[in-house]
């Protein structure tokens, strides 16, 4: 029913409203925190809290250190999933992407390669030989190596991007081929070997420490900053944030969805690269499966983070937040010596109830609509 | 676009599966003559079999328009528990295969109650389900194969009727399974569902109910599936199920089940997929192709079966599309 | 028991205390067809979804077959023997003609749960024998036409041996053979003492085929009768009979001569045909027509959401070659579509974010694209008074807080930063609120002053004769008609909108 309505309906409108708020009770309350923007840094802080006393070692430097080293290279694969859960997408392909660009990282940089672990590689001979990669003690090795890896990383989420923009097809289905194909492309390459030999100013990079704040830390940090800026300051972030909210209005509005799709896509590929570069260096080599058991990790803490599945919501610091809980529930189950088996299926039940969070949240917002979306 | 041009389109993309099942066929029987062989489409069927039994599951998800990703976890967990329920605790084989089936049916039980009491999404329900599941499985059999008795792994290669007990199995539920799509009530409300879930639940029916069934089936068929194949392989190593939920959703969908809902059948569909995905598998294998290119050619034929899929729906909905327009 | 088989008492319905329906009174007469006519938004659907149990009456009673009878929920209300016939289909395409007729209820063999094809196939053919539908029971829908599709929706509905069918619309998809068809079909049902309610637009068909008429406007039954006392005059003026009170803005200026906008020629096969006008600077130029008349199409193709076959678009004279909305926002055309939740708004971003969204390359010269945030809130903030949008800081609020009328001027708004020359707006005023509506009558009428050529669709008539120098009247996907400021009539113009649409 719709037509006619008189002037009295706006003030009509605000008659819900006002009984919700007459009501101060508890469900309010935890409704407040839960669709808080701060809710998961509470939550991790918390977390630490009660752990504490259980495991004092969680405080101890040299743990702390560790969970920042996980940290950082696992934020930068979340910021490019954060793109993707914004415009309502999923890339699973990122984990294959790591391998792959570390492998392409290491074809390019590494200064001498075993012929007894590689010769079998397709690229013995032409690319690669005993005396290293294409470009083996080049002093633009390590430039062109990371150029590479990023410029590969960002063609494959490119390629992504088209089939689901341009031809329409579901996102975790094309990702989900991508992932198969470029890990198994890696795998092809290197005869699933590891390539060695990385020289040292690549290493650094993950490794090092400018003072006493390591390399990643710092240039993942740019990159999260770069990233927020992105979305907030630029027309491209507002047409990302659009196309998430309302694909038809967005196109009615004049955004380019599809250009928006793929560099989304393509943004993706590039922060998993990005990831890449600091894991390989860390590692020294160039290994095809790395990254192989991360997907739960990116998922979820993205998740967790409180960007949402359905697009249109997140924030580069709520990844932050979500990578930094994550990080620090599994180290806890790590401190309590628990095998990876048993840690997976924490992971998978962590994904899931962030999954649940997800709905909720977007319910308790939806409630809010719902009175004048009656009367529409 | 003339209306001749279009039909031929429209028949060319509801054809696909028979039209690849001809060209694979032809292809491989030139690179290598072996192909032909009765042996060949015998071991073709064999060990297609399991994997059939999970596309079985498969094809009633999608045609929800739902996925199931968890259906490799599931067959490792399911056959993982009673491989050691044999092995430790002696319990006789029967039993065990129940728990595993069992076992099988409460692990899809579980992504039903999350996709349809929670309403998470269901690729990101078994995703989780699939990573959980393999946990669980590697933490009871402290992630080494348990090695099943010659009772069980010997019937893999009994045979009834002149065929390996695999394929009967696979028959029967295939048979059972078609039956249920045409002739029962819920078989053709699931294809309704598929098609309009909005119109579904107008005209009053129980979406929730069907939707909680397929991917009861679904883990059900994994379960038996698990079993089927271990009775050919004879031990649950930590790999077992791995990815097989890319080649039962591959083999869906190269038979025609569409991953947006409410196209699809178990026969022909579903077992020519099946077939085409071992075929090309095997066909690799005759052709003596590298062993690393085979992944990537799998892949390939997964990406051809997705793109059709979607090509086929858009031509679909455009020409649906102008058929509201035309009347207006 | 009395002559009726369904009674209204009283009912009034309030959505949030704005009245959708008031005081109604109807009588259905058993075996009888009560032709049930109005305005879009007349309450015609309100009052079929309390008679279809959709939603409750706030206050009123009904009685059914002599029995007070209160649904609760679509079920029970078949269950009493009323069913539906829809103008949007609900028939799931890739499932048989039988199936989709029992798709609730298949008859099964014995007590098991197999479908008895036997039993579907004989009592799927005497349906659709009885509706004289020449078709086998097992052809899948989606290789039907539209008209026998519909024919299928109520072979479907006679399935559940109802008393009483309410036909909403049911003609807006089928060609006229089809239309004589089921008209031929009716009338056997009501000889089979089945009683129907008819809702049309078309109201020739109306005063042929049924025995009541009941006219609904606002709410309200403004006129009733037995048919033979209706005129479609009669029927036409108490459908919009209103007087313009001081509803619309005075117009501040006059057109001019040079053209704005021309269309030549468009056409794209089953939505518009043929379709040439020309939109003058500081023009208000006004297209009626009903629902499915092809109105909303125009706009999309202009606008370049969808794709044309033949004909041209010239903005200015020049020719557009490539039709996209990014190509006509740069050529400065605004539209306003007719449905803002799902193409207007993002509904939970902030106001702010809707209104720039269209105009931020122009807020943003740098090569990095950076948006000028403190020049395009102010631009937004003097938008935003200038609209009198009534909300809070532009910056948090969203528009799912918003009215209606808010929200549409916040759509309004985001083609305005744009500064458009070409304004196309698409059922500006539906589901606001009087005063609302006056503003937005005032911006359009600004725009025309300023030079800018406006495009204003409606389905209501008064709007346009309020608003408007010059009327087109769209029927089938062609312009039939053409009325100039001096010519307005609103019995005239509804009439040839309606009218055309019985003749082919």
């Amino acid at each position: 029913m719709s037509a006619r309505k008189n002037p009295m309906d706006t003030k009509l409108q605000e008659n819900p409203e006002k009984r919700m708020f007459r009501i101060p009770d508890l469900r309010q309350g935890i409704k407040r925190i839960m669709v808080s923007e701060y809710f998961v840094l509470y939550l991790s802080i918390l977390w630490f809290i009660v752990m504490l006393p259980v495991i004092p070692n969680i405080a101890s430097s040299r743990n702390l250190n560790n969970i920042f080293d996980f940290i950082w290279p696992l934020l930068a694969v979340c910021v490019g999933q954060t793109l993707v859960l914004l415009i309502a997408g999923i890339d699973l392909s990122q984990i294959s992407v790591i391998g792959m660009t570390s492998v392409i990282g290491a074809l390019f940089m590494s200064n001498r390669i075993d012929p007894n672990v590689l010769s079998d590689s397709p690229l013995w001979g032409t690319v690669i030989s005993e005396n290293g990669g294409i470009m083996a003690n080049s002093m633009w090795a390590v430039p062109v190596g990371i150029l590479m890896m990023l410029l590969v990383g960002s063609l494959i989420g490119l390629i992504n991007g088209y089939f689901i923009a341009k031809l329409k097809m579901p996102p975790f289905m094309v990702t989900l081929v991508t992932q198969l194909f470029v890990y198994n492309l890696a795998i092809f390459l290197t005869k699933s070997n590891n390539i060695i030999g990385i020289p040292k100013a690549f290493t650094e990079i993950g490794k090092g420490k400018i003072g006493f704040i390591p390399v990643a830390m710092i240039i993942t940090i740019v990159l999260c900053v770069l990233s927020q800026l992105l979305l907030s300051k630029t027309v491209l972030g507002k047409w990302i944030y659009a196309v998430g909210s309302n694909v038809k209005a967005s196109v009615v509005s004049g955004v380019p969805r599809d250009g928006v799709i793929m560099f989304v896509y393509a943004f993706s590929g590039f922060c998993a690269a990005f990831a890449s570069v600091i894991y390989s260096g860390r590692l020294e080599m160039g290994r095809p499966t790395l990254g192989q058991t991360l997907l739960m990790d990116i998922v979820g803490a993205t998740i967790i983070g409180g960007t949402s599945m359905f697009g249109g919501k997140g924030k580069v610091l709520w990844t932050f937040f979500g990578v930094l809980f994550f990080v620090l529930l599994t180290n806890v189950l790590n401190l309590f010596n628990l095998d990876t088996f048993t840690i997976n299926i924490v992971k998978g039940l962590i994904i899931l109830l962030a999954a649940l969070f997800d709905v909720i949240r977007t319910k308790i917002q939806a409630n809010d609509t719902k009175v004048e979306k009656a009367g529409a | 676009m003339s209306k001749t041009a279009i039909k031929f389109k429209l028949a060319i993309l509801k054809n696909t599966p028979f039209i690849l099942f001809v060209c694979i066929f032809i292809i491989f029987g030139i690179l290598s003559p072996k192909f032909f062989q009765y042996e060949n489409f015998e071991n073709i069927a064999t060990s297609a079999s399991y994997i059939g039994i999970v596309t079985v599951g498969m094809t009633f998800v999608l045609l929800t328009a739902g996925i199931d990703l968890s259906v490799g976890s599931n067959m490792f967990l399911s056959a993982s528990i009673a491989g050691l329920l044999i092995r430790d605790l002696n319990a006789p084989i029967w039993l065990a295969l129940l728990c595993a089936v069992l076992v099988g049916t409460l692990y899809g039980g579980i992504n039903a109650f999350f996709i349809v009491k929670l309403r998470i999404l269901p690729f990101l329900v078994t995703l989780s389900t699939l990573v959980a599941g393999r946990g669980l499985g590697l933490l009871i059999t402290k992630s080494q194969g348990v090695t099943l008795p010659e009772s069980i792994s010997n019937w893999g290669a009994v045979r009834v009727v002149g065929l390996p007990v695999p394929i009967i199995i696979y028959a029967v539920i295939a048979l059972i399974a078609h039956l249920f799509l045409k002739f029962f009530p819920m078989g053709r409300q699931i294809y309704a569902i598929g098609n309009d879930p909005e119109a579904a639940k107008k005209a009053g029916l129980n979406t929730d109910r069907s939707i909680a069934f397929v991917y009861i089936i679904s883990g059900l068929l994994a379960a038996i599936a698990g079993i089927v194949s271990v009775s050919q392989m004879g031990i649950v190593n930590a790999g077992f199920g791995d990815g097989d939920e890319f080649d039962a959703i591959a083999a869906a969908v190269l038979g025609g089940t569409s991953l947006f809902g409410g196209i699809g059948t178990i026969f022909p569909g579903a077992v020519i997929g099946t077939i085409l995905i071992q075929m090309v598998q095997a066909g690799l294998v005759y052709t003596q192709v590298d062993m690393y290119i085979q992944p990537l050619i799998q892949a390939a034929v997964i990406f051809v079966a997705v793109f059709l899929d979607s090509i086929r729906s858009r031509e679909i909905s455009k020409i649906e599309k102008r058929h509201i327009r035309v009347e207006n | 028991m009395s002559e009726y088989i369904l009674q209204l008492k009283n009912i009034s319905k309030y959505f949030f205390g704005v009245p959708a329906l008031k005081n109604i009174n109807l009588e259905l007469r058993k075996g009888k067809m009560l032709g049930l006519i109005g305005e879009n938004g007349a309450g015609k659907s309100t009052m079929m979804n309390i008679i279809g149990g959709v939603i409750k009456a706030d206050e009123g009673s009904m009685v059914l077959k002599g029995e007070e009878y209160q649904p609760d929920g679509p079920g029970e209300a078949t269950d009493a023997g009323i069913t539906f016939i829809h103008q949007e289909l609900n028939l799931f395409t890739n499932l048989s003609i039988e199936e989709n007729i029992y798709i609730s209820s298949f008859p099964t063999i014995g007590r098991l749960p197999v479908i008895s094809k036997g039993a579907i196939r004989t009592k799927t053919r005497e349906l659709l024998d009885s509706i004289d539908l020449k078709l086998s029971p097992d052809i899948l829908v989606e290789k039907l036409s539209p008209g026998e599709r519909q024919l299928v929706e109520i072979a479907k509905a006679l399935s559940s041996k109802p008393d009483i069918i309410i036909f909403d619309e049911p003609t807006t998809s089928l060609t006229a053979r089809e239309t004589k068809k089921l008209f031929e079909l009716i009338n056997k049902l009501r000889d089979q003492g089945i009683s129907m309610i008819y809702i049309s637009h078309i109201l020739d068909d109306v005063l042929n085929l049924v025995d009541d008429i009941v006219v609904l406007k606002d709410g309200e039954v403004t006129d009733k009768g037995a048919k033979q006392d209706f005129s479609i005059q009669r029927m036409v003026s108490s459908m919009v009979g209103r007087d313009l009170e001081q509803m619309y803005p005075e117009r501040t200026s006059k057109p001019s001569n040079e053209v704005v906008l021309e269309v030549s020629n468009l056409s794209q096969s089953g939505t518009i045909h043929d379709v040439s006008f020309k939109l003058h600077k500081g023009e208000i130029l006004g297209v009626f027509g009903l629902m499915g008349s092809g109105r909303t199409e125009m706009a999309r193709i202009i606008f370049g959401l969808d794709p044309y076959e033949s004909g041209e678009i010239a903005v200015d004279g020049k020719k557009i070659t490539k039709s996209s909305p990014q190509n006509s926002i740069r050529n400065r055309i605004a539209f306003v579509t007719e449905n803002r939740r799902e193409e207007g708004l993002l509904m939970h971003s902030t106001i702010l974010d809707n209104i720039q969204l269209v105009s931020l390359r122009e807020y943003a010269k740098t090569i990095l694209k950076i948006v000028d945030s403190k020049k395009v809130t102010e631009s937004i903030k003097d938008v935003v008074k200038m609209l009198k949008v009534k909300s809070g800081p532009v910056e948090k609020t969203a528009p799912k807080s918003l009215s209606g009328g808010n929200q549409q001027k916040v759509v309004i708004g985001k083609w305005v930063m744009a500064k458009p020359k070409i304004f196309m707006v698409d059922e500006p005023t539906r589901g606001i609120d009087v005063g609302a509506k006056y503003e937005v009558y005032t911006i359009l009428n600004q725009f025309a002053s300023e030079g800018s050529g406006v495009l204003i669709i409606s389905s209501e008539i008064e709007e346009l004769i309020g608003v408007c120098d010059r009327i087109l009247v769209m029927s089938k996907g062609e312009i039939v008609g053409e009325f100039s400021a001096s010519e307005f009539d609103k019995e005239r113009i509804v009439g040839s909108a309606f009218r055309q649409n019985v003749r082919c």
